[in-house]
């Protein structure tokens, strides 16, 4: 915190150090250069650095230099034409109190000093930095991976839901062909869990059927549908074929961009993403961060045969559509039966495409490794 | 392209709360209009002539789609259905109202953008080349390493009230497209004899009204200390950069006041000293900000098309630009259309554009420092449909790096610091070429044209600047000859005595036809005037003209 101090009440304390043995106070200017002032701040245990003009920052650099090259640790006070607005910076240069010109303001200074909680570069103050920050939460990341590897997926999502990321988690579901066993597990620990359901307005009648049966059975109580805009989809799709024309961009019409609109109110999403549907998906660690957020991939090292067992152990419904060679379900438009040896063969079948993008940052972005 | 994580969301609400609250403020007299105006400039807020003007950042010219679609909507929403793409690879607004302006920043922030620090005697945006990433000729992309200094120069806590305003160019290709000699500071990615990388680092460029050509400073800083020299540069610069006049405070001066070696030697100090500490690189965030910049592989390769209508080759010869990878180019959209305004475009062609970018270019645009748009990564094979669609919004003029690819200032129509007016010269320079068939046969040629001695226009860097002046309530326009941007930067030469703007169309094109009867081979303007000399074309400007 920077002390605001009128000047009677900087002598009331002064003058206790000085009675106590202490030392001087030393007024610089901000136009002062560091090495012209080493002698004067010798045994001072107070500076003052006044502040001409708000505009002129000068005394920033006297200030960082007093911090960093004379090694100076007393009290650094900013004085003079100073406003509320540079609170942060006086404070991160190394100020630890102000005396401005203008007295009236201490609201105003109270409320700028609050005003950032994060910052770029390192600093006097020894707050963290942005990139500080990140390392940290890679750190926490990996250890996140290393704990949860320990875990069966039902223990992992105990704490995802109920401890990591509590009340700030949902489950994003397709209502597809192995979707129940993420669902299930989560109904397991928490049935109020948000789902997220993308309606694409391309859905098979069999996954809306199937949507209401699961959340039926499982007994999910907050089940969210989200749906492209209609305003967008008259824009960008008005003959309803872009599928055809740019699978990629219908994509990001009808799943992407509605999804993150909702993303903001999640700092992690739940995932069924699975390893073995092979692709990008091959190196899926069970935490990752994707712009900034969170992905919890709890059934990532399921194989086939252990998703098969689950079904048949807690007899839960299969998607109508699996009995017809469907392995993995999107949209009608582009889903089609898979081939035996590739669950995801029969999505966008034909095109270099296999994922939608829903879980990518951009086409051109590799995503950020996570373990 | 660099995606926000949930710290760099978290700065941008931040700062947009302040602001909001700045306004505010301002309005109820806790900050006086003398206190507010920096604090507004360095969220991009000028009062212009006519109106607030809003400058929106675009770090080092990047977008992506839904952020050109966003520039598109609030073109429409806010201002009068068009923006104006800048030199500095900004967008800017010219009617938004004040109290609209922290709304804007709202729309902005939820497509990861911002206007902070795009005014102001801060660290402005970076500068980077248009094509990075893509370039045939580059050996680095520097755009990670724009968003590694984006990153750091933003809210910096000691330098955010310097004596001027602050630029920095970074360029990674063989040719100079980010103009490394005509900023504060230029960077340029090299490799040493070891084989490593790192960055050659040019100070003291600028144009403005004393020109100077950025100095080497340092021939080699490797990669994990360009923070640390940066901050040794501007620390160098805040403690000892004049305050006392304005025109005499970029760092450009300091650097001619102290010389380049007692220059290099203060800030070699300085960087000794911090050298080591928290602001070397950890070699984790650098990897972590590359990840975000990769250029597309692709699978089937295309051979640029050869056959198609006439106009579309025509586009081709003038437009496209060879990429790294096979199958793959980079197209300049052109904002200079005969007779046109340089730089603006319409909220339905940035919409266009934002299609374009998604359908066929990999969710990429780029804005250019002459004021351009590129599609850095479009296949071969569907070039002709993105000139077909650019054709149909107007934007298929074939004209990029011509004589009518005209780089202007905003100039007397908006800017209350220009002396004339830039745009209806420009417009009207443009038209004459064309109608004269000058602008195909002149070839490579830049001109550029400047409302006042501050140069926005870039008129010194250009091979025909033009430099818009008051004389006695009068507006006169002088010619520069032999300016150059880039790798063997120049600034051109003063040549007589002023023109009125009628004429100043016709001494042009009388300056092309003098280069090309006296042209050897395929000699380019630039190369022609060095040879002989702006004054070997004195005669051509001030032929016809009443004495």
């Amino acid at each position: 915190m920077l002390t605001s101090q009128l000047d009677h009440q900087t002598r009331t304390l002064t003058d206790a150090q000085l009675a106590a043995g202490g030392g001087d106070i030393v007024t610089l200017n901000g136009a002062d250069y560091w090495r012209d002032v080493q002698d004067r701040i010798e045994g001072a245990i107070q500076v003052d650095i006044e502040f001409d003009s708000f505009k002129d920052g000068r005394g920033f650099t006297l200030a960082n230099q007093l911090r960093q090259r004379l090694g100076y640790a007393g009290r650094l006070r900013a004085t003079g034409d100073i406003i509320p607005d540079q609170a942060g910076f006086l404070k991160r240069v190394g100020f630890d109190a102000i005396a401005p010109n203008r007295g009236d303001l201490a609201a105003d200074w109270a409320k700028a000093e609050a005003q950032f909680s994060l910052a770029y570069q390192p600093a006097n103050d020894r707050s963290a930095t942005i990139v500080s920050l990140r390392e940290r939460a890679g750190a926490d990341l990996t250890q996140l991976n290393a704990k949860y590897r320990e875990q069966d997926a039902l223990e992992v999502l105990r704490d995802a839901i109920e401890n990591t990321w509590k009340g700030r988690i949902a489950i994003l579901s397709s209502f597809g062909a192995e979707a129940a066993i993420g669902l299930h597990l989560v109904s397991r620990v928490a049935p109020d869990t948000p789902v997220l359901f993308l309606d694409t307005g391309r859905l098979f009648a069999q996954t809306e059927q199937y949507q209401r049966e699961l959340t039926d059975r499982l007994g999910l109580t907050n089940v969210r549908v989200i749906r492209p805009s209609e305003i967008e989809i008259s824009a960008e799709d008005a003959d309803g074929k872009l599928w055809s024309r740019n699978a990629d961009a219908c994509c990001d019409l009808r799943k992407v961009r509605p999804l993150e609109g909702v993303l903001g109110e999640y700092d992690a999403l739940i995932t069924g993403r699975k390893r073995f549907h092979g692709g990008d998906r091959l190196s899926l660690p069970l935490v990752e961060r994707i712009n900034g957020r969170i992905r919890v991939n709890p059934l990532s090292n399921w194989s086939a045969e252990e998703i098969n067992a689950y079904f048949k152990r807690y007899d839960l419904p299969r998607h109508p559509l699996t009995e017809m060679g469907y392995a993995s379900i999107g949209c009608w438009t582009c889903t089609a039966p898979a081939s035996d040896d590739d669950v995801r063969s029969g999505r966008w079948s034909g095109q270099d495409k296999s994922e939608c993008g829903i879980h990518r940052p951009s086409p051109l972005e590799a995503p950020v490794a996570a373990e | 392209m660099y995606r926000y994580d949930e710290f760099d969301a978290r700065l941008v609400r931040e700062r947009i709360a302040e602001f909001r609250d700045q306004v505010e403020r301002r309005i109820d007299g806790r900050l006086t209009e003398d206190q507010f105006k920096p604090l507004r400039l360095m969220n991009g807020v000028y009062l212009q002539l006519h109106a607030y003007m809003l400058r929106v950042a675009i770090p080092y010219g990047a977008l992506r789609a839904e952020q050109m679609r966003m520039l598109a909507t609030i073109s429409e929403k806010y201002d009068r259905g068009y923006g104006h793409f800048t030199t500095r690879q900004n967008i800017q607004y010219n009617w938004p109202s004040l109290v609209d302006i922290p709304d804007i920043l709202e729309e902005l922030a939820a497509v990861e953008m911002h206007a902070i620090q795009t005014s102001g005697n801060c660290i402005r945006n970076v500068t980077a080349d248009p094509f990075a990433g893509a370039a045939a000729d580059e050996l680095e992309d520097s755009r990670p390493w724009a968003e590694i200094i984006r990153q750091w120069s933003t809210l910096h806590p000691e330098f955010t009230f310097l004596p001027r305003k602050f630029k920095i160019a970074i360029n990674g290709a063989a040719e100079d497209r980010a103009g490394i000699r005509v900023h504060d500071i230029g960077l340029q990615i090299v490799e040493n004899e070891a084989g490593a990388r790192g960055f050659e680092v040019w100070v003291g460029g600028g144009q403005g009204r004393t020109p100077r050509l950025a100095r080497l400073v340092k021939d080699f800083v490797e990669p994990r200390d360009l923070l640390s020299y940066l901050t040794a540069i501007l620390r160098v610069y805040n403690q000892h950069g004049r305050r006392d006049n304005l025109y005499k405070a970029r760092i450009k001066i300091l650097v001619d006041a102290l010389g380049v070696e007692a220059f290099a030697g203060e800030v070699e100090e300085e960087w000794s000293y911090i050298r080591e500490g928290e602001l070397r690189l950890p070699e984790s965030e650098i990897l972590r900000i590359r990840s975000f910049f990769s250029s597309p592989s692709i699978t089937d390769v295309s051979p640029v098309p050869e056959a198609g209508p006439a106009a579309f080759r025509h586009w081709l010869k003038h437009n496209r630009r060879d990429h790294q990878t096979a199958g793959l180019s980079s197209v300049v959209i052109s904002l200079k259309p005969i007779g046109g305004t340089p730089g603006d475009a319409t909220a339905g062609q940035m919409q266009v554009v934002a299609d374009l970018t998604e359908r066929y270019g990999f969710d990429e645009v780029r804005v250019t420092p002459d004021q351009n748009l590129v599609l850095p990564h479009v296949r071969n094979e569907d070039l002709f449909a993105v000139w077909t669609a650019l054709v149909d919004a107007k934007l298929a003029t074939a004209n990029a790096g011509l004589a009518t690819d005209i780089v202007a200032c905003p100039g007397l129509d908006y800017c209350n610091l220009a002396n004339a007016r830039s745009i209806p010269v420009s417009q009207a320079i443009s038209s004459t070429l064309e109608a004269e068939g000058l602008s195909e046969a002149a070839g490579e040629v830049t001109i550029k044209i400047s409302g006042c001695i501050n140069a926005c226009g870039h008129h010194h860097v250009a091979a025909i600047g033009v430099l818009g002046v008051d004389k006695r309530g009068e507006e006169f326009y002088q010619i520069t000859l032999g300016g150059a941007f880039g790798a063997d930067a120049s600034i051109g030469e003063i040549v007589g005595k002023g023109l009125a703007a009628e004429d100043v169309p016709g001494a042009i094109a009388r300056i092309l036809k003098s280069y090309l009867a006296q042209r050897q081979g395929d000699e380019r303007l630039i190369d022609t005037l060095r040879r002989l000399g702006s004054d070997a074309f004195k005669e051509a400007i001030y032929a016809d003209l009443a004495a």
